[in-house]
């Protein structure tokens, strides 16, 4: 069946190249698109109420939490690129910000559009012409190659070989509910029954796949780590460590590194985006001010914060109560190579100049990034979105199916959820069909007068 | 033109065209080989069952015979899968095999404009370009020309018979094939391919000892298939199960050398779905028995059937293992098991509506598209019959849908993904089951069958009244609300205890409780329900209990629809559209489907492949689809 291009579905993507950017544009479409949005923008104009072609200022909004202070497009079927009512949203630049709104679009309702979708929609809506539906064409079909070879290669060994275990672990459910189904109480194979068993390892299996998400992102996206610390800390010089190369510079002059500086390393295989943090201290300097206060900033737009305390001088009111505002972060013991006392309970010794306690340092930030998550090299990792709401549709669905037969449901019933997780795992995977399904019964079971 | 339509075969299929055409007013030649073995039942004594069952309820609500035919002849009723879930539920009953074949012709004699005629075609009148049907050639040479012609042969195009060893050219054990016909169909062209099916032994009733059998009544209640037909009184009679067991394996296993499944004499693909006993054996062979139905054939019968059982192992092994079930030690044979091998043409060559892609006016129904079971063969012989009568006319033909029929799912499989084994329908092939429940068949096509002609005036305004009946009864739960004090008032009845945390809510909100029945609210207020029947209280129930199913279902409905309705034009050049994979052009130049829903659904096409034609269907409109 031909799921992808459902013209019924409201779709989202980023209309501007994926990247950092002064401003982004998100391009919605779908018949309550503008509905739908309302329902997470705060702002003076009531979206709902604004003419075809007007603009909105406000904040987007995930419940009480704002995500971003945007300028909405509103437009309005036919009077539209696709013929269907719209939103473009334009927001910051900034990759975190973009994933967030994109996150809370699909939180109600949007899925990704698919390469040339939109112009689709805007042909089969009569708004482009022959040779826009010609170039369309080629993008449609292109994009969908490169989506299908892509959406193949994604999915690892070990990922594919997990999720095709638990589509076979519900194909045979299925299998054995259908021969129920399709056979008369009196006919049909007596060891046909709905087996639970399967149903819990197919339940456990995705719920682990499901978790790995998180691990699997950072991998593709990536963490951000702060340096923080009070001036003179060595801050710099524990980033230049991380670099392998004089970058920032480093000097007995407290309050050097006014500005941040960030760059791109590689922590045990997870990109890693450092950034050097202006030192925190109170200054009257208002250019060093000003750096702090972005400091503060950036701590809190981290993943990880690594708190970098100077030995030498040991812990101060000012570190104390840095750490106790970020309970979070990853307490540093520095410059140990100048003979330091014992680091405190939960410090990491290391010394920017020696490399000493480095790698224990990078274990404790992969660590910290998976968040509790244990992950070996090798193991099934996801790292799509896409394929995470795929699996926990799957997961959600066999959850149901396991409290409809605790429940006594009919099966014709707990066949639609066992349909509904088989479809979301052959997304994935390649779809089943009711032949493969037939299939599978009259390989299990003896059925038939 | 002699006729205005010829139909070739007096079986299932044969029977529903005939009907259809002639009572559409066309006069129609209904030639068959034999017209004493008018509407026989081949196989099992039973019509109806899962999925089957809703389909001969299709039949009835589109103008169809079949309903009719087991009502009046039916010697057991049963709703089955009571237990698993109102959609899959489906009446079945056990026929009587003589008076329902004795129904059909006598239906048939007596139906205006309908001329039957006994013979054998085997050959086809075409027309001077050879692209439209002109009429048949028989085997004595007798020529009758026509505009339209369905063709449905079942097992007799070049059938044969398989017993062990020995094997006989038959359409059934003791009848001739028909001899040539597969043979002019290769000629012009069509795509023929063999199947094979297989029917058990029946043996004499007295021979059997039924005190080491178990009984198995049918229900209490005999319900009728047809929604609108008159009531009728039918006698009830038992069917009994037995067992085989590891003697009867063992006998079966030594002699697995002789059958002709085996040994290659049969080419054939067989149904997986109903395997015969040594095909069981052979790939279950850790089961220690398998279950056996012993069937009257009819009333006035001394004959049984032995369902479960089918084999074509040589008679005398046949004997032997039958000789190991219980009941049957002294068990006579009256006519062996055997199986039969046949020509059938690959559905994939038809329009939806039936008709040939190589030959206008030529429709092909039944067996001979690849299915198996008297309701498949039905249905498609009511649809062909009907198309052919548009086809006459000059309509459009009339194609159901997948989702609002197993009509519509039976010819969209065939003619969309074609078939190499008997083809036989189960719910879990329609995506939309729920929605296909048997008792709502009349609502679904009721008005399909009325536009067609071939309900009749009397049926629709009493289908009228019954829908505003129902639309009346839902009203009045939607409204009523579930008092306090009236709970209380009937307190002391055990009953009311899952009532008691719906005070307040209306009578249709707390009908979707699982644990809650109609019958309980109705007894709170006997008004709402008085004097109506019971299976439209049933249907109300079971259309609000389902709701919220049938409403995601319909969601995706919606979708598909709408890939339906986007049209491919007749005689589209493929060819022309470049960016198209090859693997895709040809499947699509195979299938010609009819729609884009259509296409989508042929095997191994590709979704870009879709999209790209969905482009270009848009272009050649000349418009955008919607």
């Amino acid at each position: 069946m031909n799921h992808t291009y459902d013209t019924e579905d409201l779709i989202a993507a980023l209309a501007t190249p994926w990247g950092k950017s002064a401003l982004a544009v998100i391009r919605t479409s779908g018949r309550d698109s503008i509905d739908k949005i309302a329902g997470i923008f705060r702002g003076r104009k009531k979206l709902t109420e604004l003419p075809g072609y007007s603009l909105a200022y406000g904040t987007l909004a995930d419940g009480d939490s704002p995500v971003d202070e945007v300028m909405l497009a509103v437009y309005r079927s036919p009077k539209s690129y696709t013929g269907e009512d719209m939103v473009e949203i334009f927001c910051h630049g900034s990759l975190p910000g973009i994933k967030s709104i994109l996150e809370l679009l699909h939180k109600c309702g949007f899925r990704d559009a698919q390469p040339g979708e939109f112009t689709l929609r805007s042909f089969l809506n009569g708004k482009v012409d022959l040779t826009r539906a010609e170039a369309v064409q080629e993008i449609v079909s292109a994009g969908s190659r490169q989506s299908q070879s892509l959406a193949l290669s994604r999915l690892s060994g070990s990922v594919s070989r997990q999720i095709d275990a638990a589509k076979q672990m519900l194909a045979d459910v299925l299998a054995a509910v259908e021969i129920q189904l399709d056979y008369a109480e009196d006919e049909a194979d007596p060891d046909a029954h709905v087996d639970m068993d399967k149903l819990d390892q197919t339940l456990d299996i995705l719920k682990k796949l499901s978790a790995t998400y998180h691990v699997g992102k950072l991998y593709k996206e990536g963490i951000r780590v702060a340096l923080a610390g009070k001036t003179n800390a060595g801050k710099s010089a524990l980033f230049n460590m991380f670099l392998k190369e004089e970058r920032s510079i480093v000097s007995d002059c407290r309050g050097t590194t006014r500005d941040y500086i960030e760059s791109s390393v590689d922590i045990g295989g997870i990109p890693a985006v450092l950034i050097d943090t202006a030192g925190l201290r109170v200054s009257d300097d208002p250019v060093e001010t000003e750096g702090i206060r972005r400091s503060q900033n950036i701590i809190e737009n981290s993943d990880i914060v690594l708190y970098l305390v100077d030995s030498q001088s040991g812990l101060s009111d000012e570190d104390r109560h840095f750490l106790e505002k970020y309970p979070d972060s990853i307490p540093l013991w520095n410059k140990i190579d100048m003979g330091a006392s014992a680091a405190p309970a939960g410090f990491i010794s290391v010394s920017a100049v020696t490399g000493a306690g480095f790698d224990e340092l990078q274990a404790a930030i992969v660590g910290k990034a998976a968040g509790g998550h244990s992950f070996e090299a090798g193991e099934a990792v996801i790292d799509s979105q896409r394929q995470k709401e795929l699996i926990d549709r799957a997961a959600d669905a066999v959850g149901k199916v396991i409290m409809a037969v605790a429940q006594n449901v009919p099966l014709d019933v707990v066949a639609v959820d066992l349909e509904d997780g088989m479809n979301a795992l052959g997304e994935l995977t390649g779809e089943v069909t009711s032949a493969d399904i037939l299939e599978n019964m009259f390989s299990h079971f003896c059925v038939g007068k | 033109m002699d006729f205005d339509a010829i139909v070739i075969g007096g079986g299932h299929a044969g029977i529903e065209a005939g009907l259809a055409l002639s009572r559409l007013g066309f006069n129609t030649l209904f030639i068959t080989q034999n017209i004493d073995t008018i509407g026989k039942l081949s196989c099992n004594p039973a019509v109806g069952g899962l999925s089957k069952g809703n389909m001969v309820r299709e039949i009835d609500a589109l103008g169809g015979e079949m309903a009719h035919l087991i009502d009046h002849t039916m010697i057991q009723f049963r709703i089955l899968n009571r237990s698993r879930g109102p959609a899959v539920q489906a009446p079945r009953a056990q026929a009587d095999k003589f008076a329902y074949s004795a129904l059909a012709k006598y239906t048939l004699e007596h139906q205006k404009d309908l001329h039957l005629f006994q013979d054998t075609v085997t050959d086809f009148i075409l027309s001077s370009d050879g692209y439209s049907i002109q009429g048949v050639i028989t085997e004595r040479n007798m020529r009758f020309t026509a505009r339209a012609v369905v063709l449905t042969t079942g097992t007799f195009m070049e059938g044969k018979i398989f017993i062990g060893k020995y094997w006989k050219v038959s359409g059934r054990l003791g009848e001739p094939a028909a001899e040539g016909l597969g043979v002019s169909l290769r000629r012009m062209g069509f795509d023929v391919g063999r199947l094979k099916t297989g029917t058990p032994a029946r043996v004499k009733r007295s021979s059997l000892d039924y005190s080491k059998m178990e009984m198995q009544p049918g229900d209490d209640e005999m319900l009728q298939f047809s929604f609108f037909g008159e009531k009728v009184q039918r006698p009830k009679v038992p069917c009994w199960i037995t067992y085989t067991n590891e003697k009867t394996h063992e006998i079966i296993r030594a002699n697995f050398h002789q059958s002709p499944l085996f040994s290659g004499m049969i080419v054939g693909l067989g149904p997986r779905y109903c395997p015969s006993i040594e095909d069981k054996v052979k790939r279950f062979p850790d089961r220690e028995r398998h279950q056996i139905f012993v069937e009257p054939e009819g009333l006035d019968s001394e004959e049984m059937y032995l369902n479960g059982i089918s084999s074509s192992l040589p008679e005398e092994v046949q004997n032997q293992f039958l000789h190991t079930l219980p009941g049957l030690e002294h068990v006579e044979v009256v006519r062996p098991g055997y199986a039969v091998e046949y020509d059938y043409l690959n559905p994939i060559q038809l329009y939806p509506s039936l008709m040939t892609k190589r030959l206008k006016g030529l429709f092909i129904a039944g067996q001979t598209n690849g299915t198996s079971g008297y309701e498949e063969a039905g249905c498609q012989g009511l649809m062909a019959g009907i198309n052919a009568a548009m086809y006459l006319q000059g309509k459009k033909p009339l194609v159901l849908s997948r989702t609002e029929a197993y009509i519509g799912v039976l010819i969209d499989d065939l003619v969309t993904m074609g078939t190499k084994e008997p083809y036989r329908m189960f719910t879990s092939r329609a995506e939309h089951r729920l929605s296909l429940r048997h008792d709502t068949a009349d609502l679904r096509l009721l008005e399909k069958g009325y536009e067609a002609g071939l309900v009749t005036e009397e049926v629709h305004s009493q289908f009228l009244e019954k829908k505003d009946k129902i639309d009346e009864i839902k009203e009045l739960l939607s409204q009523r609300h579930l008092g306090a004090k009236e709970l209380a008032a009937c307190e002391k009845e055990a009953f009311n205890e899952s009532l008691r945390r719906h005070t307040g809510k209306t009578f249709d909100q707390i009908i979707r409780d699982p644990e809650v029945s109609l019958e309980q609210l109705l007894n709170i207020d006997p008004s709402i329900g008085e004097g109506v029947r019971k299976d439209w209280l049933q249907q109300i129930e079971l259309d609000i209990k389902y709701d919220g199913y049938i409403a995601r279902q319909e969601r995706q409905n919606s979708r598909i629809e709408k890939m339906e309705r986007m049209v491919i034009p007749e005689g589209f050049d493929y060819d022309s559209v470049e960016s198209l994979s090859a693997e895709s052009c040809m499947k699509f130049k195979q299938v010609l489907p009819a729609t884009l829903g259509q296409a989508s659904r042929i095997s191994g096409v590709r979704t870009s492949d879709i999209a790209v034609l969905m482009i270009h269907l848009g272009k050649k409109n000349g418009s955008a689809a919607e």
